[in-house]
């Protein structure tokens, strides 16, 4: 419980890496959008999940 | 006092108070009794359209975004056989059935992921100080148009914006039942996490969010809208015959999922949804009497 408790408030960061990020990728691919810089979809989608879920994290709101 | 104001037993003369009593329980018994078929059958047929959703949109049977709008259709319709049973209306505490009361508040709402013991804990504090700023949990939908309280329910959503029905659980944290309808949200709220990252890290992240993601943002927005926001708009009174509304809507009953008789669900909560309306009818002449918000015209 101490554990969950320590976690929660990281619940976007968590939210973003977890779902946003493989949504993100599998939406790249299926509107056949290239990843830039060389970078893979699941790449991209990691980054941009991991930065809005800090985003969201630390400004409180995803939009 | 002006004549919009409700006529309590202060205002009324205490014998026709009585009677108007009378009467309204009276009507409202006729309604009550029978166990409420129409909502069981809601619960579970709703549920397994949208169990069903999934193997046809992952082995191609219908597309996805069909899937999506019935999806989110389903998120929408599957908060109000819940509700019954938070009243206990399937059946009481002790009786044969309650299991079956009990099964349908937890399963119903499995698409919204509302945990089913927080949603009792609170609709009933929302029952019992209904429009009061402080103890409502559902005062935070007031907003002064509908297309503001859609806003005010997407920024309730934001990780920042304080959770009014966690708020009722801290403040009752020595109830045991606010202990367990805690408990039992975050084990569900994990849950549902846990499922929506599995299924997108294999492979599914379009079906989880089409399916599942998507339609209960969706949803929690409807349902916010037409069982908070419109009954009780503007919120600015309490008590029994003047904190909900009847009303009319453009689009009718059924867009408004039967919210158009709300004020009667308030009056006699023991009366499934499905018998609101004519309920009202027969109530009509009483609620008017009582100058109650009959703003169905």
């Amino acid at each position: 419980m101490t554990i969950l408790k320590a976690l929660f408030p990281w619940g976007p960061v968590f939210f973003g890496l977890g779902f946003l990020a493989p949504l993100i990728a599998a939406l790249m691919i299926n509107l056949t959008i290239t990843a830039p810089f060389g970078l893979t979809e699941l790449q991209t989608g990691l980054i941009v999940g991991g930065t809005w879920g800090l985003v969201a994290k630390f400004g409180g709101r995803w939009i | 006092m002006s004549g919009a104001e409700a006529l309590g037993p202060t205002e009324l003369d205490k014998e026709e108070e009585r009677r108007l009593y009378r009467e309204e329980m009276a009507i409202a018994r006729k309604y009550i009794g029978p166990f409420p078929v129409v909502m069981a059958l809601w619960c579970f047929s709703n549920l397994l359209c949208w169990f069903a959703l999934w193997p046809l949109v992952i082995f191609d049977v219908i597309p996805l975004w069909a899937g999506f709008l019935i999806a989110t259709a389903n998120v929408a319709l599957c908060y109000l056989p819940s509700h019954e049973a938070q009243h206990s209306n399937y059946a009481n505490p002790g009786t044969p059935l309650r299991w079956l009361n009990e099964l349908i508040g937890y399963v119903s709402t499995i698409p919204l992921v509302l945990p089913f013991k927080i949603a009792r804990y609170t609709h009933m504090r929302h029952h019992k100080h209904t429009n009061d700023p402080k103890l409502d949990p559902d005062y935070e939908v007031i907003a002064p148009t509908w297309q503001q309280a859609v806003f005010k329910t997407i920024r309730r959503m934001q990780p920042g914006f304080p959770n009014s029905y966690g708020q009722v659980l801290t403040d009752n944290a020595d109830d045991p039942a606010a202990k367990r309808a805690g408990l039992e949200g975050m084990v569900q709220s994990l849950t549902y996490w846990g499922i929506l990252c599995t299924l997108a890290w294999s492979g599914y992240a379009l079906e989880a969010a089409f399916l599942w993601w998507m339609p209960r943002l969706l949803g929690n927005i409807y349902i916010s809208l037409f069982l908070s926001w419109w009954p009780h708009h503007p919120m600015k009174e309490m008590g029994r015959y003047r904190n909900t509304r009847s009303f009319s809507h453009k689009f009718g009953n059924l867009v408004a999922f039967g919210m158009e008789d709300h004020i009667i669900h308030h009056l006699h909560p023991g009366m499934p949804l499905n018998r609101n309306k004519a309920a009202f009818r027969e109530l009509r002449p009483i609620l008017e009497a009582r100058r109650c918000r009959l703003e169905d015209h």
